[in-house]
């Protein structure tokens, strides 16, 4: 089954239309897999990820203590004023849609808050991570198609 | 089968002091170690002592640790050619081992096919019956509470409610009464359905006085297979064991024999490969032992049989995904002296053994000739509140057993831990016990007869 991006591109408005969250359609060796809400929504996670607590299985004894996710002492610092966009999963990290085409982004490049960046995927399931913020990618750190951590910084945003 | 696969690179899915040993077993190997960490575990130990650590997810394990498809893509995107699952989270998880597989990563450990078969409680209890092993008498599958009243009218009360699917005390319910039989058998069933998705139950009969014996079996591609010697865990709370000694103190030399083959016999008809544990169940008044279940992976308390046997189980473990031969022949194993490994928890046994995390203000563990820590702690290190509590497992070797227990206390006595309560005063009050002295030890000791005598005040003494 041969389909042209702007096939998925229709595939994929028609089921945003739709009520469903999440949809797995599968066509011989074609399959695609679209999610709405997936985690990626939390693309920008400016220092000190609001961290998703977990259920406690039994009422909590006391509070835990909470403490900041370290980050690696040799992480550079932004620029000023620049708001750090993260890998919200680790995951192969992709600058365009797909091979071949133009990256989302480049330096320079003005973003508003719901535009996508880039693209981290885990195993085929592809997430889109926003912006977040209105404002201009300063710096692009991961590289294209290669491997990036949880928390890993992508871009940096200068903000409007 | 037997194809060298020649291991390079592996991933520690796991944390805490099991992540370390495997990176100590690769350093050993001359094979590199790649962890991956949650964002509480950046700073762990296992990540700063691998090769390299990467970050896989938020702190909580849902979201890392258990992560399949994650752990195989950092695996994949940090070159490692194999994976090591440790305990608990994906070890026991027949999916992540086809999943390692389909991705051409090895899984150090058996076929998801015999962690399915062993999984599987039930099968696994039609297997040992065939195999003229002994089980708990019971039943098969029972489908109603009307069975279970069936079953009790029978062969009388009390017995056990067991989910087949179940592990860790998790569905199952100990049956008193016929009046108990209904409420029992639904709430076993949901919560069985609820854990593991399944809720078939079965019965066995309740052994009121019980040890738990359980035996080292390693097995290679090539289809030999070996024991290591028993354990004995009798020490338990709530079906979490918290001492392990080996050899256990209550068997005889005929006993041990015959409880070493049934394990080595039913590993061997299954096909096993890797390090498996096969569990009993002995009952103390009768003597008579009964299958139990099997673990598919390496165990918490394996130290004992490493200071007993002078093997490292880890290693082997390695050796064996790559299809090497084992490097030891059961003629090569002898059980040298007496080993007790406790389990150093940040919790306080006063107050219902509830977790105590946090930063270790004090850490300072003891050495000496016969003397092993497995840890992940540091002095500054954060305990942190996602996982479970266990910090450091302290194990001894002495020539007997009343030289592991006094080497034991006098290790216990030097173990300063600050910032965070530990159960080290738990052990310690055990220890000077009488009936841990003796060997009268059983399953529900600790609740039923040593928290009642009033564990707070023999620790002021």
């Amino acid at each position: 089954m041969d389909l042209s991006n702007d096939d998925i591109f229709k595939i994929v408005k028609i089921i945003e239309a739709s009520g469903y969250d999440e949809v797995r359609l599968e066509v011989g060796d074609f399959k695609i897999h679209v999610r709405k809400h997936a985690d990626g929504d939390a693309a920008v996670m400016p220092s000190g990820i609001a961290e998703r607590r977990p259920l406690p299985s039994a009422p909590p004894p006391s509070p835990p203590p909470q403490e900041p996710p370290a980050r690696s002492a040799a992480e550079e610092a932004p620029p000023d004023g620049a708001v750090v966009v993260r890998s919200p999963m680790l995951g192969t990290f992709y600058r365009a849609p797909s091979p071949g085409e133009k990256p989302f982004v480049e330096v320079g490049a003005k973003v508003v808050s719901d535009d996508t960046l880039c693209l981290v995927e885990v195993m085929k399931l592809f997430n889109s991570i926003k912006a977040g913020v209105s404002g201009t990618v300063v710096k692009i750190l991961a590289e294209n198609a290669a491997m990036v951590e949880h928390g890993q910084p992508l871009m940096y945003i200068r903000p409007d | 089968m037997a194809e060298k696969a020649g291991i390079r690179r592996i991933f520690v899915a796991n944390r805490g002091e099991i992540a370390v040993r495997v990176i100590q077993a690769c350093r050993k190997l001359g094979v590199e170690a790649v962890v991956g960490v949650s964002d509480a575990d950046r700073e762990s130990l296992a990540a700063r002592i691998a090769d390299r650590a990467v970050c896989i997810g938020p702190a909580p394990a849902a979201q890392s640790y258990l992560k399949m498809e994650t752990i195989v893509v950092a695996a994949k995107g940090t070159g490692c050619d194999a994976v090591h699952p440790g305990y608990g989270f994906l070890a026991e998880r027949a999916g992540f081992q086809r999943l390692c597989a389909e991705h051409g990563l090895t899984f150090v450990g058996p076929a998801a096919s015999a962690i399915e078969a062993m999984g599987d409680k039930l099968q696994a209890r039609r297997m040992a019956a065939e195999l003229g092993i002994p089980t708990v008498p019971g039943t098969d599958h029972v489908e109603s509470a009307q069975r279970a009243l069936e079953f009790g009218r029978q062969a009388g009360y009390p017995f056990l409610l067991k989910a087949s699917a179940g592990g860790g005390g998790r569905g199952m319910r100990v049956v008193r009464t016929a009046e108990e039989v209904p409420v029992a058998f639904n709430a076993a069933s949901a919560e069985a359905r609820a854990a593991f998705g399944d809720p078939t139950l079965y019965i066995e009969r309740f052994i009121e006085r019980a040890r738990h014996v359980e035996v080292q079996v390693m097995a290679d591609t090539l289809g030999n297979v070996i024991h290591l010697g028993e354990r004995d865990c009798s020490t338990q709370r709530r079906h979490q064991k918290l001492i392990e000694e080996a050899p256990s103190p209550v068997l005889d030399e005929r006993l041990r024999a015959r409880i070493a083959d049934a394990a080595v016999r039913l590993l061997r008809h299954a096909g096993y490969v890797s390090a498996g544990t096969v569990e009993f169940i002995l009952d103390a008044d009768t003597r008579e032992f009964y299958f139990l279940e099997v673990n598919t992976r390496i165990q918490v308390e394996h130290p004992v049989t490493e200071m007993v046997t002078g093997a490292d189980i880890v290693a082997e473990q390695i050796r064996i995904a790559e299809g090497a031969p084992l490097s030891l022949a059961q003629s090569d194993i002898s059980i040298r002296g007496h080993a007790i490994e406790c389990r150093i928890n940040a919790e306080l046994p006063e107050q219902d053994f509830m977790p105590s995390p946090g930063r270790l203000a004090e850490w300072r563990a003891p050495a000496g000739e016969g003397i092993r820590v497995d840890t992940h702690c540091y002095p500054g290190y954060f305990v942190p509140p996602f996982y479970d509590s266990m910090i450091a497992k302290l194990i001894v070797h002495g020539a007997d057993r009343t030289s592991a227990i006094s080497k034991l206390s006098r290790a216990l006595a030097g173990f300063t831990v600050g910032g965070v309560q530990t159960t080290i005063p738990f052990h310690q009050a055990v220890l000077a016990h009488p009936d841990f002295a003796q060997s009268r030890v059983t399953t529900r000791w600790v609740e039923e007869t040593f928290m009642k005598q009033g564990f707070a005040r023999e620790r002021a003494t």
